[in-house]
């Protein structure tokens, strides 16, 4: 049915009438559906990389666990760094540290007994917590089968094109993950939820990282393609704290998070530190356990995977022929849709983001926006004369005329 | 189907196991009480390790923060303290003024608490009803009355459901040196924690007033804390007492500007208490840390309670940790003996296979008894080793820290040293329960300790109790068996067996079980007997006993002619034998019920009961006979009974045992009376069990005297009764907090039965 559509646009753009009748009438109809950003493609492997969502998941209670709320909040402030704005976080925190009466340090969470970065600061928006990181809602979350009055920034409202970083850290045995110390989340559980994930189209490529003991072990029933996970030790062994703050008087981080979180600081978001660097940089003898990956599942090769395709919110990007930053923003968009399927070119060093969300948290970007607005309109309409010969030249055309009359409308 | 023939039906493997165990019921008896002996003597061997078995208590993880400036502060403090011994005395509460001033400088909320210590009255019916009752003496002189202070801190953003209750005795009348000094280290950890944002728990600082006794104060305070009172009895008491009037108006010119509050300030339910404790004794080696865990009736705090302080006194502030040991013990030859027994063995052990780890140095072997040992006695006894006590009474875990210096204090800078370490463990122990989320429930609360470090387990010392009390019913099953078997083969001879004869012989074991019980009445009864004894004014100790003893003799032939007169005493010989045997069995099977129900309410006291019980029971012959016959087994046996009796007649076994940890100088009769009346004082499970053996004795020597003996295996039922009894109050005690009100509905049972 989506194919069809899609067919049909293509059939469309053709004709300018029909182009500007969509223009006008289109975005009205898609933009109520929650699945206007990632337009729908025939199939997942031609699907472009749209987003990138991260759900962070600290499973334990009590002021003893006090490290796994550190684990998430640093993973958090680490994908924020990177890129990942707090509406595609998934923050879920099963106690709060913070605010426990134990806190030498009210209100302030720390991973390190430096006592240097306070985790707990501004900025941070928890969706689930306290009781409210339940087994049922984590599964929830996963496949969207929310309630109605379940607002959208707890959902995980990712799409076909969408990496995801799913992060949990507790406490575990063999094939389960201990939720509230009350009940348990399965290996069959996970691969269940991945599983309708993928049917549902929910993601495009999956990372799940576990810090937990055995986490290995959470890892055997999953099937879906596009799933790659890393946990903290395999199965039989023990995932450990890093160390303890004898301040605080409790331990404040675990041992992979920790080397986890080293290797990040290193990075910024322009880094191409592959995953399979972030897999090397585990040290069994500093872990004191064994990092296990399970790859079996995933196509690209790790080499090749920037870890910001995960962690941060750097897409690939797009070489389009035309310009599509024209000033008119929904035209912009439409014609980034059509070209999308057709013309995907892998290219590293040109900065261009094709998606406007992205366009939006690119801070990088927008500087250069701003500071040479002339040169860039000149080398569009400049690329716009180049290719009037070209199948889409109606089209352009057509945008090209749109601009005179803008300038004129806000002259006027 | 029914034309096969039919094989008689196999047994089950289990039948025929007890069938031959049965059977061979001598043996089998002399082999499990050797083992039971034995295995008590292998539980230092058996030990384990102990460890800290929550996670969320997590001791020595935060360095302490209490410094030397908290440290001066309190050496000031302690300086006041000791000052005021040179002032003249006016009201009588400086002292309680001074501390509440220093507490009020803190911050803390602070409030005195009167109380008049409860009048240790021994009431029969205390055993069946909650000890609150009728113990408020509203007619007690104004002289006669404690004060203890208490301040309250409470934890800035905990939300004040639970507190940490910290005790320090001390003596207002004479401020000892020692005493300041307890004082002094729970100052330090109070201005520490006054201070601290860390708290979850309140911290409840009860400074308690030890004129009167330390336990006295400290369970008058609880009893205050739990039991609301809602009319206003100090007001009526401020009225006739000027001394307690002045109490609480002083301080209106104090430098806050507010008054004391004189109502009775709570926090939440406590999750621990620590009683701190210093004693000057001059240790030669290093600081001293003892610890006294045992509250009434044998129970014992949660294990991890004594694993966090064991843990941060070794090994954060260097305190040579110590559990309290039965000294005399450790010079004992055959002890060492045995030791070096068991070493050897462990030596060939280990020796075959590396792998098993069995046997202990010798020396580490006798302390272990040694602890073990007092552990036991403590426990058997029932009377807490503290104050402590007083809060398990409350299900409230809590144990005494005894603090002893190296040397003397006298030196500043020592006296320093040794406040900050004190603080410092102080510290670590409360930061560890402030983490705690729930009450102690993970670790032991059954079991022995051998060492600090180590213990033994319910699991592991039931063994030795089981194995101790297994003959008992086999014993009783083959008497019955025989007795039974006896009977129909006389019938055999006879005639052909009437019918209604069957049914009647399987009853026979009914009119056994009536005359057993009609001796434990009798002993209840003569238990009952120091009630009335205690109404007499102006009687000394030893009138006491001899009253008592007197009366109970004369309760023993009332009692002897109403069961052995009706009956007749021509058939002797065969019937009455056989008779006897079923009278024996069921005397035996009442034991072993009641050692069984008594080890699982105070395994110690059933122990120990075992040990004395069950040669007694095993062995036990109508002594008549044996003289009658005359040979040498018989006749030794005759003399092991007299002997065992003897032992275990308590005022006996008091004399001994006193006389072998004191010298046999000065005993004197009166002093079994006293020790009993201070067992009342605790309703100790002990006093109603010493009464038992008491009457045990009593019938035995009945049965010298009579022909009868019938009453010669009764002396064996009295103790039944009286170990139900104690069962009985064992129950209360242990479960009262909880189930005052179900105890209650029990007695207005017994008050309904009692009046049908």
């Amino acid at each position: 049915m989506l194919f069809k559509i899609r067919t049909l646009f293509d059939s469309m753009a053709v004709t300018p009438l029909y182009l500007y009748l969509f223009l006008f009438l289109g975005p009205s109809n898609f933009s109520n559906s929650p699945f206007a950003h990632g337009f729908p493609s025939s199939s997942s492997d031609t699907t472009m990389h749209t987003n990138n969502w991260a759900v962070l998941v600290c499973t334990s209670r009590f002021w003893f666990n006090y490290r796994h709320m550190a684990n998430t909040l640093s993973l958090y402030r680490t994908v924020k760094r990177l890129g990942i704005p707090d509406e595609r976080i998934i923050l879920m925190l099963a106690d709060d540290m913070a605010c426990n009466a134990r806190n030498k340090y009210p209100a302030q969470v720390f991973n390190n007994e430096n006592h240097k970065l306070n985790l707990y600061g501004d900025n941070v928006e928890v969706d689930y917590r306290g009781y409210e990181v339940t087994v049922e809602n984590f599964l929830r979350v996963l496949t969207g089968r929310h309630e109605t009055a379940v607002p959208r920034s707890k959902r995980l409202l990712s799409d076909e094109g969408s990496h995801i970083l799913l992060y949990m850290t507790g406490h575990g045995g063999d094939e389960f993950l201990k939720f509230q110390d009350s009940e348990e989340l399965q290996s069959h559980d996970l691969a269940d939820a991945v599983k309708q994930m993928k049917e549902k189209r929910r993601f495009k490529e999956l990372l799940i990282m576990v810090d937990t003991c055995q986490a290995a072990t959470l890892f055997s029933q999953l099937q879906s393609p596009g799933v790659l996970a890393i946990g903290s030790s395999m199965k039989g062994e023990n995932s450990y704290s890093h160390h303890l703050d004898s301040d605080v008087g409790v331990s404040v981080v675990d041992r992979f998070t920790f080397y986890t979180l080293a290797f990040f600081e290193r990075l910024n978001m322009y880094d191409n530190a592959s995953l399979s660097s972030l897999f090397n940089s585990y040290n069994p003898s500093t872990l004191m356990s064994t990092a296990y990956y399970r790859t079996d599942l995933y196509q690209r090769r790790l080499e090749e995977v920037p870890v910001t395709n995960f962690f941060g919110s750097v897409m690939e990007t797009i070489h389009t022929d035309a310009a599509y930053r024209a000033p008119s923003r929904k035209t912009s968009g439409r014609a980034d849709i059509k070209t999308s399927p057709d013309k995907m070119v892998t290219d590293d060093q040109i900065k261009t983001t094709t998606n406007s969300n992205v366009l939006d948290q690119s801070s990088d970007q927008k500087q250069a926006d701003q500071a040479c607005p002339f040169a860039r309109l000149m080398s569009s309409f400049k690329n716009k004369v180049q290719t009037v010969e070209e199948a889409d030249s109606l089209v352009n055309y057509g945008l090209v005329t749109m601009i005179p009359l803008l300038l004129l409308s806000t002259l006027l | 189907m029914a034309e096969t023939e039919a094989p008689r039906p196999r047994q089950r493997p289990i039948v025929r196991l007890g069938i031959f165990l049965i059977s061979h019921s001598f043996s089998f008896s002399v082999v499990c009480c050797t083992a039971g002996v034995l295995a008590l003597l292998l539980l230092p061997i058996l030990a384990k390790n102990t460890y800290i078995s929550e996670n969320a208590l997590m001791p020595g993880s935060a360095n302490p923060m209490l410094s030397n400036q908290d440290v001066l502060e309190a050496n000031r403090f302690v300086k006041d303290l000791i000052a005021l011994n040179s002032k003249p005395r006016g009201s009588g509460i400086e002292s309680q003024r001074l501390i509440a001033q220093y507490m009020k400088d803190l911050g803390a909320e602070v409030n005195y608490h009167k109380f008049h210590p409860q009048i240790t009255q021994f009431h029969p019916l205390q055993f069946f009803s909650s000890p609150d009752s009728g113990t408020v003496e509203r007619n007690i002189s104004c002289s006669f009355h404690g004060v203890n202070t208490v301040g309250i801190t409470r934890a800035p953003r905990g939300d004040g459901k639970e507190a940490i209750v910290l005790v320090t005795p001390y003596n207002s009348q004479k401020i000892k040196q020692a005493e300041a000094l307890s004082l002094g280290t729970a100052y330090s950890v109070f201005s520490l924690l006054s201070r601290v944002t860390w708290l979850a728990k309140d911290i409840i600082w009860l400074v308690s007033d030890s004129q009167h006794g330390e336990y006295a104060a400290v369970s008058a305070w609880l009893r205050d804390y739990h039991i609301p009172m809602f009319t206003r009895l100090h007001t009526v008491n401020a009225e006739t007492c000027p001394d307690i009037n002045y109490l609480y108006d002083v301080r209106d010119n104090s430098v806050t500007g507010r008054k004391i509050y004189d109502g009775f300030k709570r926090a939440g339910t406590m999750a621990a208490a620590l009683v701190i404790k210093v004693v000057d004794r001059s240790e030669t080696f290093d600081d001293n840390l003892n610890i006294y865990a045992e509250a009434s009736n044998g129970q014992m705090p949660n294990l991890d309670l004594i694993n966090i302080v064991n843990y941060l006194a070794v090994h954060r502030q260097g305190f040579r940790v110590k559990v309290e040991k039965l000294w005399s013990l450790l010079d004992s030859k055959w002890l060492k003996n045995l030791g070096e027994l068991f070493e050897s063995v462990g030596q060939v052990v280990s020796s075959i296979n590396p792998q098993w780890k069995f046997g202990i140095p010798a020396a580490d072997y006798t302390e272990g008894i040694a602890t073990l040992a007092s552990s036991l006695y403590n426990q058997a006894l029932g009377v807490p080793t503290g104050p402590h006590g007083a809060f398990r009474d409350y299900q409230v875990d809590a144990i005494t820290l005894e603090l002893s210096p190296r040397a003397s204090v006298d030196k500043i800078i020592r006296q320093n040293d040794f406040l900050l370490r004190g603080g410092r463990l102080i510290e670590g122990v409360i930061l560890s329960v402030n983490n705690l989320l729930e009450k102690f429930h993970q670790s032991f609360f059954l079991y022995l300790l051998t060492s600090p470090g180590k213990f033994v387990s319910v699991g592991v010392y039931m063994i030795a109790f089981a194995l101790l009390v297994a003959p008992l019913p086999m014993v009783a099953a083959s008497l019955y068996a025989d007795a039974i078997n006896l009977n129909s083969s006389q019938n055999n001879e006879k005639t052909v067996a009437d019918e209604p004869g069957t049914a009647l012989r399987s009853l026979k074991w009914v009119n056994a079980a009536k005359k057993v019980f009609v001796v434990h009445l009798w002993g209840s009864v003569v238990s009952l007997l120091p009630y009335f004894i205690c109404q007499i004014p102006n009687r000394s100790p030893t009138v006491s006993f001899i009253i008592w003893f007197l009366l109970s003799v004369l309760s023993f032939f009332i009692m002897f002619l109403i069961l052995a007169s009706p009956f007749s005493h021509a058939k002797e010989s065969q019937l009455h034998l056989r008779e006897w045997a079923i009278l024996k069995s069921v005397t035996m099977s009442a034991t072993f019920i009641g050692l069984c129900l008594m080890s699982v309410i105070n395994f110690s006291t059933a122990e120990l009961g075992g040990l004395l019980l069950v040669p007694m029971c095993l062995m036990a012959q109508p002594m008549r006979r044996d003289i009658r016959v005359g040979s040498l087994s018989t006749l030794s046996r005759l003399a092991y009974n007299l002997v065992f009796c003897l032992i275990g007649f308590p005022p006996v076994t008091f004399v001994l045992l006193k006389g072998a940890f004191e010298g046999f100088n000065s005993i004197n009769v009166g002093d079994f009376w006293c020790w009993v009346e201070s067992l009342w004082a605790w309703s100790s499970a002990t006093y109603l069990y010493i009464e038992g053996i008491l009457y045990l004795f009593g019938a035995e020597r009945g049965s010298t005297i009579t022909r009868n003996s019938r009453s010669e295996e009764a002396y064996l039922a009295i103790c039944q009764l009286v170990l139900l009894i104690l069962c009985v109050d064992s129950f209360r005690k242990v479960v009262h907090p909880h189930m005052v009100r179900t105890v209650r509905m029990l007695n207005h049972c017994i008050v309904l039965a009692r009046s049908l």
